[in-house]
């Protein structure tokens, strides 16, 4: 059994997440920055400077360890396509893991069923599926976006998508035309562009939140980004990233597929959220 | 995210043992565990009980400090309960602290998942 199937069917799509907030006492204001106040410490008011800084050189870092699969939750191959279902957090999108790829190395985005046409006959069936808002297809997964004013409830509508996905997939035929294949710029012609909004446009404009956009790297036609800074564990970071990154992003290169935040938004340096003072509230 | 109000730990050391009595930080903040059963002297099974009754941003398992020998730490069991939720159960498996090194401990429920 793949490694990556145990990994998709139990519920685990973690990564290894980056370093979790350190702070440090400097003065009367915590400040995440690095060792945290040794438990024995007996006066958190009262910096040393020094051992404070020699503090500060050695940094602990956070280490995950893997987590455990029950053993009913482990399948192994069949000749069945399995799917599973999971509806994200503010309801309006439900990702579906599938336990082969589905569109191996790419990405595929489509708002409409106009925008799906002839790219992708998947995506045009899905399209047909009533509720289907938007579709994006990405390695083993697809993702469904309900349409403005859908009232259908998901497991309905889940079931419906998923099989078509699944005799889809049985009969083996293309996810993307050949013609999308072809559309599709270089990597480094995507790089290039989604750099220049955000050096541009995207980071000019949070910058006035403490915000932050660094592109981490390109995949076929996939983006990857960290958000840090005061975008860090910022409530609104999703929003930022769904109405106002995504929209900048395909409006410069039409043809990404997949836009992905990297960002561990529970660490880092600066992360929006902030322990106060004692007696502050 | 959800409020943790408290958490329980079963932690089994490998080969080299632990900290006699290991700590925990939530939000980069260091705290006691409240209970503490057991030993993580090599191949021991230790029981821990943490109050936290806070939004975890991070939550680790302090590993050793000060030069103090790697823990291998065999497995850990971690079961949450928070606020308005049904507790729920994540299981890790090995790894090594050394005095550099704290283990993550805060785990998200699973996201409800179903067949289609």
């Amino acid at each position: 059994m793949p490694s990556w199937f145990k990994k998709v069917f139990s519920g685990d799509a973690a990564k290894p997440k980056k370093a979790a907030p350190k702070f440090e006492e400097q003065g009367t204001v915590i400040t995440p920055v690095s060792t945290p106040p040794s438990i024995d410490s007996p006066a958190l008011g009262k910096p040393d400077t020094a051992a404070h800084e020699e503090e500060a050189s050695k940094q602990r870092k956070i280490v995950n360890a893997p987590i455990l699969v029950p053993e009913e939750e482990q399948s192994s191959w069949s000749d069945d396509v399995r799917i599973k279902a999971q509806v994200e957090a503010e309801g309006t999108t439900c990702k579906f893991l599938v336990d082969r790829p589905v569109l191996d190395g790419l990405s595929a985005w489509f708002p409409s069923a106009q925008w799906a046409g002839e790219a992708s006959q998947l995506a045009a069936k899905l399209f047909d599926v009533e509720g289907v808002g938007s579709v994006m297809l990405h390695e083993m997964t697809f993702t469904i976006g309900l349409a403005d004013g859908n009232t259908r409830p998901w497991e309905d509508l889940a079931a419906e998508t998923g099989s078509v996905v699944r005799e889809f997939l049985k009969n083996g035929d293309d996810i993307v035309s050949p013609a999308f294949r072809d559309n599709l710029p270089p990597v480094e012609e995507i790089k290039t562009k989604v750099q220049a909004c955000i050096d541009l446009e995207i980071n000019p404009g949070i910058s006035g939140h403490g915000g932050v956009v660094t592109l981490e790297r390109v995949t076929g036609n996939s983006v990857y980004l960290t958000m840090g800074g005061g975008c860090q564990g910022c409530a609104a970071s999703a929003i930022t990233l769904r109405q106002g990154i995504h929209t900048t992003f395909r409006k410069a290169v039409p043809q990404i597929g997949g836009i992905f935040d990297e960002t561990d938004h529970t660490a880092g340096t600066n992360p929006f959220f902030k322990e106060l003072p004692a007696g502050m509230s | 995210m959800p409020k943790l109000e408290t958490f329980t730990l079963e932690i089994k050391t490998g080969t080299n043992p632990g900290p006699e009595k290991p700590h925990f930080s939530i939000n980069g903040f260091p705290l006691q565990f409240e209970e503490v059963e057991g030993t993580t002297e090599p191949g021991g099974t230790m029981n821990l009980m943490g109050e936290t009754h806070s939004f975890p941003h991070s939550l680790a398992l302090a590993g050793p400090e000060n030069d103090a020998p790697d823990w291998d730490i065999e497995s850990v069991s971690i079961k949450y309960f928070c606020a308005g939720a049904e507790p729920y159960t994540i299981n890790l498996g090995k790894v090594t602290l050394d005095d550099n090194s704290d283990l993550n401990i805060w785990h998200e429920a699973p996201p409800v998942m179903f067949d289609v």
